[in-house]
């Protein structure tokens, strides 16, 4: 799946429900804050750029670089921490390579599921405005720029709500804020500068030698579409399956199921594997940010639920996992 | 060859022997002759012939040429030093992040002391350093089918990167 691919995808979701709605009466100026989210879909994937910016969860914040270069070839990314360890995350259509500087590590995956997406698409997913009320706010100056901010109120607790400010000019996303139901800021990103406009291509080269790939993870790590056998039972509202497949585990020691849930703007994963008779684990829970995990062990599978939503989505979803048919 | 030329002489034959194929094939002719006068006699007429059998007889070993390997050898080590260290911290990258996470939720339950973090979720400690390696393989493999991240770009990846340097700041 290249992220070009997937902007599209979501794009002409976007597009979809847009025209869906336009044809309603609009009071609250819906259809007009939609646009903007196609716009900032658009610009996510075709604009070029660079700039510092902040990500924030909790009581910490870590500032990283970000340039983003778009050509005929498609788009390449790369993201470098300016705080802690030296980091170096660079994303190009084929692959994502991670440069550890402390370590002297690095990392190379191949992107999963390039292929398979599209074709997996399913039924239109459900329409963002039945699950978030979303409006226009005003406008504000986000890094020096004009933005234009939107909301997106959730209607109920299974999700955070989301307010974005986009760069007037051109879509760009400036600043994203997720809210939880006491509308305390769970996590955010936001740009303090950036230059929008044409980046050299020497701007995302990686700043470390990239070692060619070892022979074991040469083997495609993932990805098939398939019928993994599992099911979710009790999906929060909104979350409907987009996506199921087979990944190959790290280790190379047999198959994860990963299953994946969207509601069109949040998404969640559910991911199941084999897990010994002998390693029992109790049932936990994790967050960072606006980022829960749930764990949970069924007799001998180890489930595990990932998303960006509250921890009642991934410990509903996470509890009603079971094998199909049963 | 006999050293009855003087210098000037011997180097205008030698050249001339480079440019006419009649001379050097009689070089060539003359040298047999004092090679077969000499030693060379006893191979006999058909010692091509049965040189040929032997060689065919002969057990084929595929083996690099000493040589030649010890060359290569000498002249690559310095190359593999160069990004030998990385080429394998990169295969050690992979095997230190298995995608597995069995010791995940015990650690989380030995938690609650990081609590200091959750003011917006109570309920959930910190993603312990434990746990990292494999919630961030989790997360990557989530992230390249949200709708946010997307929107997101690579500045989603800041996610990942924190939950990885949790390790440090923790």
């Amino acid at each position: 799946m290249n992220a070009r691919r997937l902007g599209f995808l979501l794009s002409g979701l976007l597009a979809f429900q847009l025209a869906q709605r336009a044809a309603l009466a609009d009071p609250l100026g819906e259809s007009d804050a939609l646009a903007w989210l196609q716009k900032i879909a658009t610009a996510a994937r075709e604009l070029s750029y660079s700039g510092t910016f902040v990500y924030q969860h909790g009581d910490q914040m870590e500032t990283s670089r970000i340039t983003h270069y778009v050509d005929r070839a498609g788009e390449i990314e790369k993201l470098e921490t300016l705080d802690g360890p030296r980091r170096e995350v660079i994303r190009n259509q084929d692959e994502i390579v991670t440069f550890y500087a402390d370590s002297r590590m690095v990392r190379r995956e191949r992107r999963a599921a390039r292929r398979s997406f599209p074709a997996l698409l399913p039924d239109p997913l459900s329409s963002i405005t039945d699950f978030y009320q979303v409006r226009r706010g005003g406008q504000d100056r986000i890094a020096g720029l004009d933005a234009q901010a939107l909301v997106l109120e959730p209607r109920d607790e299974f999700r955070y709500g989301h307010k974005l400010w986009a760069d007037l000019n051109s879509g760009l996303l400036l600043k994203a804020k997720m809210v939880n139901e006491r509308h305390q800021v769970v996590e955010q990103f936001y740009f303090t500068q950036v230059n929008i406009g044409p980046v050299s291509k020497e701007a995302v080269r990686p700043g470390f030698v990239v070692p060619p790939m070892p022979a074991r993870s040469a083997q495609p790590e993932v990805t098939s579409p398939a019928e993994t056998g599992w099911v979710v039972r009790n999906s929060p509202a909104g979350f409907r399956k987009i996506l199921e497949m087979s990944r190959v585990r790290r280790d190379g020691q047999g198959q994860v199921a990963h299953l994946v849930f969207s509601d069109g703007l949040a998404a969640v994963s559910v991911f199941i594997e084999p897990l010994p008779a002998s390693r029992k684990v109790p049932d936990g829970l994790m967050h960072q940010g606006a980022l829960h995990i749930y764990s949970r062990s069924l007799p001998d599978q180890l489930v595990t639920v990932l998303g960006e939503t509250p921890a009642a989505t991934v410990v509903q979803m996470g509890n009603s996992v079971g094998p199909k048919g049963k | 060859m006999d050293g009855e030329l003087g210098r000037r002489e011997s180097k205008a034959q030698i050249q001339r022997l480079e440019h006419d194929p009649e001379l050097s094939q009689g070089w060539d002719t003359y040298h047999l002759i004092g090679d077969v006068l000499r030693q060379e006699a006893s191979l006999g007429v058909d010692f091509q012939r049965r040189l040929q059998v032997r060689l065919e007889r002969e057990p084929i070993v595929v083996a690099p040429h000493a040589l030649p390997a010890q060359r290569l050898l000498r002249h690559s080590l310095p190359l593999a030093a160069g990004f030998g260290g990385i080429a394998l911290v990169a295969w050690l990258a992979v095997s230190l992040h298995p995608f597995t996470q069995q010791q995940a939720p015990a650690a989380v339950a030995k938690a609650p002391a990081l609590a200091a973090n959750n003011v917006a979720a109570p309920s959930a400690p910190a993603v312990p350093a434990t746990v990292q390696g494999a919630a961030d393989e989790y997360l990557r493999a989530h992230q390249e089918f949200s709708p946010t991240a997307a929107m997101q770009g690579v500045a989603s990846y800041a996610r990942t990167v924190s939950l990885e340097q949790g390790d440090a700041s923790r």
